[in-house]
C-alpha cells in the first residue's frame, strides 16, 4: 500500500490531477478545488491509503500540480 | 480603482479615496496563488464595507475557464448577485454570458485584449465598462472614447460604455498574462492566475558549443519596470477614459493607501484646473516609497520597446521592518499599546500600522512608555504604548519604516 496526501486548502482548482488519476481525484463543484477520494481529513491534509496499482498515475498527477500539494509516500 | 487583496488593503483603498475596488475569490482570478485571496464567505462582509463608504466592489472572474470551472464560476456569480456586489470582472465568454444572463454587471477585463472600436461595440452587448488592453497608446485610447460618444454605444445599463485604463503598476513581459513561461516551467499557469513570475530573475546565455555561459549586462533581460502615469495624468485623462486602474492586488495595503492617495489627488487637481507638472513630480516623489521596480509610461506615450529592471525586487526609497501587534487600545486618551516582538522602536522612529479595520496608519513616534514610564526605546518582548490619532486594534501588525539600502 502507498499513502496519497493531498493539502487541499492549497489548491488552485487546474483538475491535472483529475486528468492523470480520475480514480482517485474529482473536482468539488462546491469550491472548485480537488477532492482525493476515500481518504481521511488530518487537519487539512486529506490522507488515503491506496494499493500500489495506482502508483504511475499518481506520480504524475504529483509531478504535474502546479502548487505541489501532493505527496506519495510509502513505496 | 484600488486593489483589495484583503480587509487591510481594502481599508487603505478607502482611506485613500478609491471610487471602487476590486479583488478575487481564491480561484479563477488572476492572483489565484496569492495568499491573501478573500473566500466567499467574505462577501457580505466586503459588500457591507464598500456600501457604508459608498464605494462600489467588482469581482475578478478573469481567468481562463475549463469546463471543470463552470460550476464554481457560476456559483462565484450568484453569490456576487446575492451580496450585492456591484459587477464581475469577467474575461471568458462562459462568465461574460452567464453573468448577463442572472443581470449581474459585466466588465470586460484587460486579459480580453480590446484594442479596437469594434471590439468595444461588440462586448457593449455584455459589458458596460471596458478595460482595454494595457499595449495601447493614448492616442489610440482616445479614438476609442471619442466613437463611443460619436456612435452613441452604450451598454446593458443604457449608459455609454465606459473605458477604463491601467494607470499604475506592474507590467506583464509578455502581452498581459498571455504567457507561457511560467507553465512551461512549473506547469503553473499564468493565464489560470499562477504566474510564478519567472521573469523577475536572472538569466544566463549558454553556448551550446562548449558550454561556456555569459551573464546578461542588465541581468533582469525580461522583467519589465512598472506602470506610472502620475506626471502625465493629464493626458491620459484628456484621452477620454472614465476609471483609472491600480494593479497590486498582491501588494501590501500601504501601497494600496499610498497609489490611491496619490491618484485620487491627481485627478482631483486636473479637474479643479490646478494640475501641474510640479505637483506632479511631488506625486511621483511619494510613490517611489512603496513597492516599485523602477517606472516608465509604458506603452501610453507610444514607446516602441519595454523597459527593463535592472535589480531584482523593489526600489522603494523606504521599506517596512516588522515589529510587533497591537495589544490593546485606551479609547479615552487615545492611547495605543503593542508588544515588540523583533527589532526595537524608538522615540522619532516612523511607523507604519495596518490591520484588516484599521487599514493604514502612518505616524512618528514622538512619546513612547513602557511600565517603566517613559522610555527612549523598547526592546523585544516589552509591552510599550504610543499615542495615535486614529484607533488601533488588537493584533494590528507594527512596522518601522526605514531607508532602504542602495
Amino acid at each position: 500500500m502507498i499513502t496519497v496526501t493531498l493539502q487541499r486548502d492549497k489548491c488552485i482548482g487546474c483538475n491535472y490531477c483529475r486528468e492523470h488519476a480520475p480514480q482517485r481525484f474529482t473536482m468539488s463543484k462546491k469550491d472548485g478545488k480537488a477532492v482525493l477520494l476515500n481518504s481521511t481529513d488530518k487537519r487539512g491534509f486529506f490522507v488515503a491509503r491506496v494499493h500500489e496499482d495506482e502508483l504511475a498515475s499518481l506520480e504524475k498527477a504529483s509531478g504535474a500540480c502546479p502548487v505541489k500539494i501532493i505527496r506519495i509516500s510509502g513505496m | 480603482m484600488a486593489p483589495a487583496g484583503g480587509f487591510d488593503s481594502l481599508m487603505a483603498a478607502i482611506q485613500g479615496g478609491a471610487d471602487s475596488v476590486y479583488f478575487g475569490i481564491d480561484q479563477l482570478n488572476m492572483r489565484a496563488r496569492a495568499t491573501m485571496n478573500f473566500t466567499i464567505e467574505d462577501l457580505p462582509e466586503i459588500s457591507r464595507i464598500c456600501k457604508a463608504h459608498g464605494i462600489r466592489s467588482y469581482i475578478t472572474l478573469n481567468t481562463i475557464i475549463y469546463d471543470h470551472d463552470l460550476p464554481r464560476a457560476r456559483a462565484i456569480v450568484n453569490a456576487a448577485k446575492e451580496h450585492g456586489i456591484s459587477a464581475v470582472i469577467a474575461s471568458d465568454q462562459a462568465v461574460i454570458s452567464y453573468a448577463h444572463s442572472v443581470g449581474v454587471e459585466v466588465h470586460i477585463s484587460t486579459q480580453l485584449n480590446v484594442t479596437n472600436f469594434e471590439t468595444v461595440r461588440f462586448y457593449s452587448l455584455f459589458a458596460d465598462t471596458i478595460v482595454l488592453s494595457r499595449e495601447l497608446s493614448l492616442v489610440q485610447v482616445k479614438k476609442i472614447t471619442d466613437a463611443i460618444r460619436a456612435e452613441q454605444v452604450k451598454g446593458p445599463s443604457g449608459r455609454l460604455v465606459e473605458i477604463e485604463i491601467f494607470v499604475h503598476g506592474a507590467l506583464c513581459m509578455a502581452v498581459s498574462g498571455k504567457c507561457y513561461l511560467s507553465l512551461h516551467t512549473q506547469n503553473s499557469s499564468a493565464n489560470r492566475g499562477a504566474c510564478v513570475q519567472n521573469c523577475r530573475r536572472k538569466y544566463k546565455v549558454t553556448d551550446q558549443e562548449d558550454g561556456h555561459e555569459f551573464a546578461i549586462e542588465n541581468e533582469y533581460i525580461m522583467s519589465a519596470k512598472d506602470l506610472c502615469t502620475v506626471d502625465f495624468l493629464d493626458d491620459v485623462l484628456e484621452s477620454g477614459v472614465a476609471v483609472l486602474k491600480i494593479e497590486g492586488r498582491g501588494k501590501g495595503p500601504e501601497y494600496v493607501k499610498t497609489v490611491t492617495q496619490c491618484y485620487r489627488e491627481a485627478a482631483d487637481a486636473y479637474f479643479a484646473g490646478t494640475y501641474t507638472k510640479e505637483s506632479a513630480a511631488e506625486w511621483k516623489y511619494r510613490l517611489e516609497n512603496v513597492y516599485n521596480r523602477g517606472f516608465w509610461s509604458g506603452y501610453y506615450l507610444g514607446q516602441k520597446l519595454g523597459e527593463w529592471n535592472d535589480t531584482a525586487g523593489s526600489k522603494a526609497r523606504r521599506r517596512k521592518i516588522y515589529l510587533g501587534k497591537g495589544s490593546n487600545y485606551f479609547d479615552k486618551i487615545g492611547v495605543a499599546e503593542f508588544l515588540i516582538e523583533s527589532y526595537s522602536l524608538q522615540k522619532g522612529d516612523q511607523i507604519l500600522i495596518t490591520g484588516p479595520t484599521t487599514g493604514v496608519i502612518e505616524t512618528v513616534v514622538k512619546e513612547l512608555h513602557t511600565s517603566d514610564g517613559p522610555v527612549e526605546r523598547a526592546g523585544k518582548g516589552e509591552f510599550c504604548s504610543i499615542k495615535t490619532d486614529e484607533p488601533v486594534r488588537r493584533n494590528d501588525k507594527l512596522y518601522k519604516l526605514v531607508a532602504a539600502e542602495k
